[in-house]
């Protein structure tokens, strides 16, 4: 874009090469990138830091640490939880990164085309979103549960099971499910906006042009929509796939993992290993762990992206 | 789709997203078979009174939306007009942000408040959320003015206003949606978030809306009062909700000013 | 094991009165630093201990100098906010625990050796011998019971005169227990069940459960807290006790999923016959208009025992304030506090001389001096968090195709747990 207006204006072109030699950009740029840079050293590099020195050392709640490497990580496989964790840590991803995915571009390509009221319905859709984390499952608590919810008696009044049922503490796939629906009802509205913004990208040009060549709603959909989105829908996958696999909260207060161990996910052990076992050494390996893994996976994903575009 | 076939399963879509939070503010005011405020008075006299905990929270917003905002627009600036030393590894290290597990951060976050002295404050809190702010917010700022053409700021600095003089005057009101969109996002994320003030604050006179509410729940152990957690819930999600209807005509264009491409 | 305890501002303004009005200050040993400035002494509890914690500090608070100011924290996360205050060593002067997570908090190094304070006080035989032990290591002891909640059994007279039995002749047995609980579901049915657990919920389990195994001379692990018994002894016959009575649908259907929530709030609706329970529930149930009898909880074929539960609280290792800390820690186990206590509370105390006025006080009393506290360096990890060996063992042993092969299978992965690093 840039090189567009510099081709088209020479003159202002010119200022701007100008006004680059003159007051040295690079000085300017570093100073107003000085306060990001400062909060990011010391709120997340310095912690990090520590984390992973942590991560080498048996670190008691008080007292000297004792270095131990390489024994918090070699510990881990031997922890039973973790490959129990791990593995629901996969299937929820990939089922919430599929099921969200699905709904909220279909809630996009709903709402896409102007017509009455869909300004109201793009509002429900997004309302969620401004339901945080601790007070969404608190109400879907209420919402579940046997006592004052209404989902049951409203299932059971439409005849689709037969008594009450337990969403969170039962069986497993109930829990699952809730947590699923959760996730879903308070994340579609977001990614739905995202996508949107993608799909109203897209020159309307292109889909008259397609038209008048006679092709369907499906094939300029394939061979219009999907390439062009292919950037938007990067990001959002990138963003669902990371959120789920660092998934917490929703866990920690809707099933508290379970029934059994069968909602814990990789971040709760974590939290367990440090908050409940007091191991900070162990939990502090875990974590360098997943952060390894989430930023090798967003590399491969962001380079294989990249590939395909160009 | 046909018009009435469209709007029916529309209506329905919109029932799924809407209807829990109605049944929300409906049980907290429903006790029994009669109609009450009681759980809203019980809410009101909880520790220190709610008021001291809304207090907090609105404290704690202002600082992390303000400081959120300053950060965010600078940073974005820079990312979008500036080559600097150390620019692309910046904006990645932004984004390893949202990739960290972020309970365990804050155990040393803790550490390192306390040699600040700002252990169990909400500034050091503020501090923290504007770093959780930052890979959303840097992100937004920097495509938005990405969006903005080139030759407005250069005319204002053939004008001889400065780089600084050049976002103040010209850029700032181009990137307003943008703006409120991060603002948005960052009253969000301190209004609501619980487990960074729960681990950062130890004192019952600056707890913030979230911590007293999950407090609440759990103080009977063995009987869940939930008319008042619901009380606690629309109490907290009522002027999100408020904010976020307000402000929806810009946060839409924030997104839609090319603000989210990848 | 998570107890609710609501004494409530009752209880504050008879602490206040007394505290006030008394003017003996004989059970307050006046501490060293009373001469000099007034320091503000800061105190965590977990929520569940909130009301209690708070109503003494009120009473300390109206008759001293110094100030006590209590900061409580929900349940769950109480040990999360401990390890980070912890490791920022920035601890309050005080901070109660759950009494089964003591050995932790004291290998840990949180609390300072308070045993010549503790020696100096006049009835330091008569504390809750229980509590002490387990906050005591190579004989120097590390903290004080705060409160003392034991488990006993809760007899809804109204429901047992509608069977046609007698609720002042309560079970000396599990089996008889069982009995009686298949009348009430039997003659009464409806909504009305025989009795309700935590099927779902190791800490309330363990604290109900495991009563009947000591009665039975059975125990669940050896007493260094390093090997499970669950596989040998009487806990097979006690599961099997509670998941024939489950299978029968004697046992509300709740039993199977309640995790703790939910429940108090079961027996607070009134249509449980029998049910075991923390002793604290007395009040709130009766709050409730139930008209409740208490038992010590049987073995399977007799005998009695009970969990002796609550939280010790001691001074933590970074306080610079230890002299005035103590001074409110003596204060709260004094004579008048803890009798005042157990009158207007109507629970168990700290005290083990204090004599009761309501039978079914003196009942929990005394059940206390047969009544056990585990002992285990692992405790919340094997047997009370959510992610423990012993929610799953228990949960298979009580709804699984095959408990004893549960149990055998749970002593292993609970001693696992038990020794792990």
């Amino acid at each position: 874009m840039t090189n567009l207006l510099e081709r088209v204006r020479p003159a202002q072109a010119a200022a701007h090469a100008r006004f680059r030699r003159r007051r040295s950009p690079g000085l300017a740029g570093l100073a107003y990138a000085a306060p990001a840079a400062v909060i990011v050293a010391l709120f997340f590099l310095f912690p990090l830091g520590l984390v992973v020195w942590m991560s080498l050392n048996k670190w008691p709640l008080l007292g000297p640490p004792t270095f131990n490497a390489p024994t918090n990580y070699a510990q881990i496989a031997d922890n039973a939880l973790v490959l129990d964790a791990v593995v629901f840590t996969l299937k929820y991803t990939a089922v919430v990164t599929v099921l969200l995915f699905s709904i909220s571009f279909g809630l996009a390509l709903l709402i896409q085309n102007r017509r009455p009221g869909v300004g109201f319905f793009r509002g429900a859709f997004f309302l969620p979103a401004a339901v945080g984390w601790a007070t969404a499952t608190l109400l879907f608590f209420g919402l579940l549960s046997d006592q004052i919810g209404p989902i049951n008696d409203i299932l059971q009044w439409v005849g689709l099971i037969d008594a009450p049922v337990s969403w969170t503490a039962g069986d497993p796939g109930l829990a699952f499910g809730s947590t699923v629906t959760l996730v879903i009802w308070r994340w579609a509205g977001f990614n739905m906006l995202i996508l949107l913004t993608g799909l109203q990208a897209i020159p309307t040009e292109l889909y008259e042009a397609a038209r008048v060549d006679g092709a369907s709603a499906f094939h300029a959909f394939r061979r219009i929509t999907l390439p062009l989105m292919r950037p938007t829908i990067a990001l959002v996958l990138c963003l669902m796939i990371t959120g789920s696999l660092l998934g917490f909260e929703q866990f920690y207060i809707l099933t508290r993992g379970g029934p059994g161990s069968s909602t814990t996910s990789v971040v709760m052990v974590i939290v367990r290993e440090a908050f409940i076992r007091f191991n900070l050494g162990s939990a502090a390996a875990m974590s360098v762990l997943v952060l390894a893994a989430l930023v090798l996976l967003n590399a491969l994903q962001l380079a294989f992206i990249r590939r395909k575009t160009s | 789709m046909k018009r009435p076939t469209y709007y029916v399963s529309m209506a329905i879509l919109s029932l799924f997203f809407v209807y829990p939070i109605v049944w929300s503010g409906w049980s907290s005011i429903r006790l029994g078979d009669a109609f009450s405020l009681d759980s809203y008075r019980k809410l009101a006299d909880y520790g220190e009174g709610v008021g001291t905990y809304l207090t907090n929270t609105v404290i704690l917003v202002l600082l992390t939306v303000g400081g959120t905002l300053i950060v965010a627009t600078f940073a974005g600036y820079a990312f979008a007009r500036f080559r600097f030393p150390g620019r692309g590894l910046l904006f990645v290290l932004i984004l390893a942000i949202l990739m960290v597990p972020y309970p365990t951060i804050l155990i040393p976050l803790y550490v390192l408040l306390g040699w600040f002295g700002l252990q169990d404050s909400l500034l050091g809190l503020a501090l923290v959320m504007i770093m959780f702010q930052l890979p959303f917010a840097v992100f937004m700022m920097r495509n938005a003015f990405e969006s903005v053409p080139r030759t407005l700021d250069e005319a204002a600095m053939m004008d001889g206003c400065g780089s600084f003089g050049a976002l103040v005057r010209v850029l700032l009101p181009a990137v307003v949606p943008g703006l409120v969109t991060v603002g948005l996002f960052a009253f969000l994320a301190s209004w609501n978030d619980y487990v960074a003030p729960l681990i950062l604050i130890s004192s019952n006179d600056r707890f913030t809306l979230p911590v007293a509410v999950v407090n609440m729940r759990l103080h009977d152990f063995g009987a869940v009062d939930y008319p008042t957690m619901q009380a606690g819930v629309v109490f907290m999600a009522l002027p999100c909700l408020a904010i976020f209807l307000l402000l929806q005509r810009y946060y839409v264009r924030g997104f839609m000013s090319g603000a989210l491409r990848g | 094991m998570d107890m609710p305890r609501r004494l409530g501002a009752l209880l504050a303004a008879a602490l206040l009165a007394t505290a006030c009005g008394g003017g003996g200050g004989a059970e307050s040993p006046p501490a060293a630093n009373q001469s000099q400035a007034p320091v503000t002494i800061k105190v965590w509890t977990r929520a569940a201990t909130e009301s209690h914690t708070k109503a003494l500090a009120d009473a300390y608070n109206a008759s001293h100098t110094n100030k006590v100011e209590v900061t409580a924290y929900p349940n769950e996360e109480y040990p999360a906010k401990i390890a980070t205050a912890a490791g920022g060593k920035n601890l309050p002067d005080l901070f109660a625990s759950d009494v089964v997570f003591a050995p932790n908090y004291v290998s840990q190094g949180l609390w300072i050796d308070v045993t010549e304070r503790f020696g100096a006080l006049p009835f330091k035989d008569k504390v809750a011998p229980a509590h002490i032990k387990e906050a005591t290591v190579d004989g120097k002891i590390y903290a004080v019971p705060h409160t003392v909640d034991t488990s006993v059994l809760f007899m809804n007279k109204a429901l047992y005169t509608k069977a046609g039995l007698d609720p002042e002749k309560p079970p000396t047995s599990l089996k008889e227990m069982a009995e009686q609980a298949t009348t009430i579901r039997e003659k009464v049915g409806g909504d009305t069940y025989g009795t309700y657990f935590g099927g779902n919920c190791g800490g309330c389990t363990l604290f109900t459960f495991w009563p009947s195994v000591w009665a039975g001379g059975g125990d669940v692990m050896n007493p260094e807290g390093t090997q499970s018994t669950v596989d040998a002894g009487p806990m097979g016959a006690v599961f099997d006790v509670y998941r024939k009575l489950f299978e029968a649908g004697v046992a509300a259907p709740g039993s199977k999923e309640e995790n703790g929530t939910t429940w108090l709030g079961a027996l607070q609706a009134g249509n449980i016959g029998v049910a075991p329970g923390p002793s604290a529930w007395l009040g709130l149930l009766e709050e409730k208009g139930i008209d409740v009898g208490v038992a010590p909880i049987p073995g399977v074929d007799g005998g009695t025992s009970t969990f002796v539960g609550g939280d010790v609280i001691g001074i933590s290792a970074t306080s610079t304030q230890a002299d005035a800390a103590w001074d409110f820690l003596a204060f709260t186990l004094s004579d008048q506090v803890q009798s005042d206590l157990q009158t207007k509370s109507r629970t168990t105390v700290a005290r083990t001389d204090l004599t009761a006025s309501d039978p079914r006080v003196q009942t929990m009393n005394e059940v206390m001096a047969v009544g056990r506290t585990p002992y285990a360096l692992k405790f919340n990890e094997s047997y009370n968090d959510s992610q423990s060996p012993w929610l799953k063992t228990l949960r298979d042993a009580l709804f699984g195709a095959d408990p004893a092969a549960a149990l055998k299978a749970g002593a292993g992965t609970i001693t696992a747990s038990l020794n792990q690093q």
